[in-house]
């Protein structure tokens, strides 16, 4: 579930969020800049003059980490915090190609067989010796493919056929072929020394694995990361000092700049909740990055002692309709369920003016499941612009809201400027939003106010806790079950996807605004977790597709070219902008502060894959 | 009935009440559903596997499917040998959790109490001394004023003047500063500061009104006529019955302010004390380590009660133990 929730979100499972500088971020088959953003900038990796070693650098952080054990961090803030210690496989750089860190991996049969080649000189502390092949396999099928460990990663390699080949050398062999294996960071591995762990799997003690002293402490890293863990203070953050072995100096085949990286002495985490304090530790100096509220974005950008940048993300923000039984709660039916009214509701919201008073400019239109940077962004001409130039206002709404109210068996209508139901009430809905967010009211209310201006529905936004909104309205307990009338079977019904629309969550609900979700940019095959069919994982709102999102799945799975998988996916963001199943709002960009004069930062979605270069 | 005896008796009772508050709460754990087993469910449904069967598997590792008297007999074993279990949201024991949070809290909580205990009485005593002039509305003002403010808002305010504008101090808290050192001291200023502006105006003004009343109380007049110096008679006749009734209402207070105004400056500040680890835990649903800060606090408030007992009775020699 890692990363499948993002901007808006309240609760922990968010992924990488580029603002942060050990987030790996980035998206395949890119061949520009163009569409991740600005690869200007930054360091210079090929300067003939290294940076001196020194100083300290300072990294804020608003949530303490639940554990730094690799096997079981699913949190995204958790996982830079490991990642300043100890590398993963590889990352994206700039330009979005893959960059090797402790393996290389590649296939050369169309996705189906991806062989991993490990670098040479790869050392865990002492007494575990070098990282070799046979510790990734272990690691892979006595910890991730057992039925005993549920580690981070066991999701991901069921089904996997994993087998060394060599000291340095392993291949996994997929069930379908995949050619963005790699940008689904599915082989996206830690180093885990084999005898840390073996005790562990001879008792099959899971408790015992993740309680471990030398795995949550980092204390196994050896060469593996550019910085040392001294200490994790629970609540306070994380300490590092500089790695002076850090195996990249002596790497082939990557940038000059690495030779002596990293390039300060210290670094650390801080850990502090309130907002307001954290950028104030940017303002005053004490932080050398911090996040920056919206509102506060112009104030910093004149500020010379801070540099500001704006990085996209792929973290979306929607207006989630409730097409279950116990959403729609006006009235008999449920309209949120017509495609036309779906639309008629992305008409009646501004896109425009949505990002300049909410993000006060800091955003981009979102119109399909993908952002515009991504690759897979189809055509503006192919996609309906809903919420901007003719696709927006009263007139357009209305239109589309008759068709949706003719589609329906119960007499909607409009009463002059009002939309009534049956009984020729004012349609009333409600919306649910974070209070907590900076945003999150101002999304709803603005919805709240373009839906009552445009198309006379009044509605009433309420704050809620985010665990309250996940636990009691987003999830359910699994059923399963049929629905007869769409012909769907719920055979592996998950918390995000109890069953057919009948089956429910605990408290009925209208609209929210409470958490947005990924887009995978990088790969979109990730998506099918959101629109793989109607009985997909992850579907809590009740989406049924009107197209066979099913089959341009299934044949991109088996795509045997880059040039094949982009015309699918182009077709299904061309079906998903015309049906709407989350209102498409906005991505509002990552604004990001730090200290004036730091060399590294680039207004890039692969922002911090080079961190260990960066210095003053 | 002797001092000691009735000591013996306040702490057998403290026990009792432990007990039966951990009893409570196996009750209730017992009848909430377990986090861990819900977790092994949707993780066996995400991996293709049975739900069912990775509940009843995780049921047994974690013993929930032995009969209830035997877990219950565990966990009161468990409490009272103080292994309160593993902190799932901060990866260590809850016992290590619980000190490393009191260890910070302790450092801004001790001046604070010291502090208040000090100043709320004096100057309540103050106003009264001086009842109806300006220097009683002017401490009554200052009294109010910090009780009045909130002390999230207050503290940040402060923060920005301070810390951002003029740069006196750190903008956050920095753990690796020595306890005793002067930095601790520059860092600590502006919670101890906000804290105890936040808690003098209730004792401040019980200490007004009851002082007032011993002013001119027969054994007050005695005292200056027999020559008695001003600062003796405060100190001796007016202060001394004053704390008797503010005693009760001291320890009650300070122990609710303890965790709930002490979470709101630890936000602020980045101080990672036990406001926080309670909060924090709470809002993670980390079951062990809510447990572990409601056996705390328990202790706590029992400890206190008792302490409040004894403090009373030393105070005023006409308090018998007889009828307790």
């Amino acid at each position: 579930m890692l990363g499948l929730i993002g901007a808006g979100a309240t609760v922990g499972l968010a992924g990488c969020t580029g603002g942060d500088p050990s987030d790996d971020g980035g998206d395949d088959g890119g061949d520009d800049d163009g569409g991740f953003g600005d690869s200007d900038g930054g360091v210079d990796h090929d300067a003939e003059e290294l940076p001196e070693v020194g100083g300290r650098f300072t990294n804020m952080h608003h949530a303490t980490f639940t554990t730094l054990n690799p096997l079981y961090n699913t949190e995204a803030g958790a996982g830079s915090a490991i990642g300043y210690a100890l590398d993963q496989g590889y990352t994206f750089d700039a330009d979005q190609e893959l960059f090797p860190l402790l393996y290389d991996l590649w296939t050369e049969d169309g996705g189906n067989v991806w062989v991993f080649e490990i670098r040479d000189g790869l050392e865990f502390s002492d007494p575990y010796g070098q990282v070799d092949a046979e510790s990734f396999v272990y690691q892979i099928e006595e910890l991730h493919q057992s039925d005993w460990a549920n580690t981070a990663s066991s999701s991901d390699w069921a089904g996997i056929n994993v087998e060394q080949t060599g000291d340095l050398e392993f291949q996994a062999e997929l069930e379908d072929a995949e050619l963005l294996w790699p940008e689904t960071y599915t082989p996206l591995e830690y180093p885990i020394p084999k005898d840390l762990v073996e005790p562990y799997v001879d008792e099959e003690d899971d408790d015992g694995l993740r309680q471990n002293e030398e795995l949550i402490e980092l204390q196994f890293t050896g060469n593996l990361g550019p910085y040392v863990l001294e200490e994790w203070e629970r609540g306070a953050g994380t300490r590092y000092v500089r790695n002076d072995d850090y195996y990249l100096q002596e790497a082939d085949g990557v940038p000059h700049l690495f030779s002596n990286a990293p390039y300060f002495e210290e670094l650390r985490v801080d850990i502090v909740e309130e907002e307001a304090t954290r950028v104030g530790a940017l303002e005053a100096g004490e932080a050398d990055t911090a996040d920056i509220p919206p509102d506060r974005f112009a104030e910093f950008q004149e500020n010379p002692d801070v540099d500001t940048y704006t990085i996209p993300q792929p973290y979306n923000n929607i207006l989630s309709v409730n097409m279950r039984d116990n959403g729609w709660n006006a009235g008999p039916g449920n309209l949120f369920q017509i495609k036309e009214f779906r639309q008629a509701l992305a008409c009646a919201i501004n896109k425009e003016e949505f990002i300049a008073g909410v993000y006060r400019g800091n955003a981009e239109p979102h119109f399909t499941w993908q952002p515009q940077f991504s690759n897979f962004y189809p055509g503006e001409d192919d996609i309906p612009m809903f919420g901007v130039g003719d696709l927006y206002g009263s007139e357009v709404a209305r239109d589309l809201a008759q068709d949706a109210f003719d589609q329906s068996e119960y007499d909607y209508h409009f009463d002059g400027d009002d939309m009534v139901t049956p009984d020729g009430d004012q349609v009333v809905l409600d919306i649910l939003y974070f209070p907590g967010s900076a945003t999150g009211q101002l999304r709803a209310e603005y919805t709240a106010q373009e839906l009552g201006d445009n198309l006379g529905i009044e509605v009433e936004p309420e704050a809620i806790g985010g665990d309250r909104f996940n636990n009691e309205y987003w999830t359910a307990d699994p059923e399963g079950g049929e629905d007869p009338d769409a012909g769907l079977t719920w055979d592996e019904p998950s918390p995000w996807n109890p069953g057919p629309r009948s089956v429910t969550s605990n408290e009925s609900w209208d609209m929210s605004v409470v958490f947005g979700l990924n887009t995978y940019p990088r790969n979109p095959q990730a998506n099918d977790v959101f629109f793989d069919g109607a009985t997909t994982m992850y579907n809590p709102v009740g989406y049924y597709p009107e197209f066979d999102a099913e089959g341009l799945f299934a044949d991109a799975r088996s795509a045997e070219s880059q040039e094949e998988i982009q015309a699918i996916f182009e077709e299904l963001f061309v079906n998903l902008a015309e049906e709407q199943p989350y209102i498409m709002l906005a991505f509002p960009d990552d604004l990001v502060g730090y200290t004036a004069g730091l060399r590294g930062p680039i207004e890039n979605f692969s922002n911090g894959w080079d961190f260990p270069t960066w210095h003053y | 009935m002797g001092l000691a005896r009735y000591i013996a008796l306040r702490v057998a009772w403290a026990v009792v009440v432990s007990f039966i508050i951990v009893t409570l709460t196996f009750v209730l754990l017992a009848a909430a559903p377990n986090p861990s087993v819900q977790e092994a469910a949707t993780q066996a449904a995400l991996q293709g596997g049975d739900p069912q069967e990775a509940a009843e598997r995780e049921r047994e590792l974690r013993g929930l499917n032995e009969p209830i008297h035997v877990r219950y007999v565990d966990y009161v074993v468990s409490v009272y040998t103080l292994d309160w279990g593993w902190s799932e949201h901060r990866s260590q024991p809850v016992t290590d959790a619980l000190w490393q949070g009191l260890y910070y809290t302790a450092q801004y909580s001790i001046p604070w109490t010291i502090l208040t205990l000090l100043l709320g009485p004096l100057v309540g005593l103050y106003s009264a001394a001086n009842m109806y002039s300006w220097k009683d509305h002017a401490a009554t003002g200052f009294a109010f004023f910090g009780y009045a403010i909130p002390n999230f808002f207050f503290a940040i305010v402060l923060l920005l003047i301070f810390g951002v504008w003029i740069n006196w101090v750190p903008t956050y808290y920095q753990t690796d500063a020595p306890v005793f050192s002067l930095d601790n001291a520059i860092q600590l200023a502006l919670p101890v500061f906000v804290l105890v502006t936040g808690s003098i105006g209730a004792i401040m003004r019980v200490s007004r009104n009851e002082s007032a009343e011993f002013m001119n109380a027969d054994f007050m007049k005695t005292a200056k006529a027999k020559g008695v110096s001003t600062f003796r008679a405060y100190a001796y006749h007016v202060l001394r019955p004053t704390m008797v009734p503010l005693s009760t209402t001291v320890v009650g207070q300070l122990l609710a302010i303890f965790w709930g105004s002490s979470l709101l400056v630890e936000v602020v500040f980045g101080i990672p004390g036990l406001g926080r680890v309670t909060y924090d835990a709470l809002i993670a649903q980390d079951t062990n380590l809510v447990l572990g800060a409601t056996l705390f606090f328990t202790f706590i408030a029992v400890v206190g009660n008792l302490i409040e007992d004894l403090v009373f009775t030393i105070m005023d020699p006409r308090i018998s133990y007889d009828d307790r």
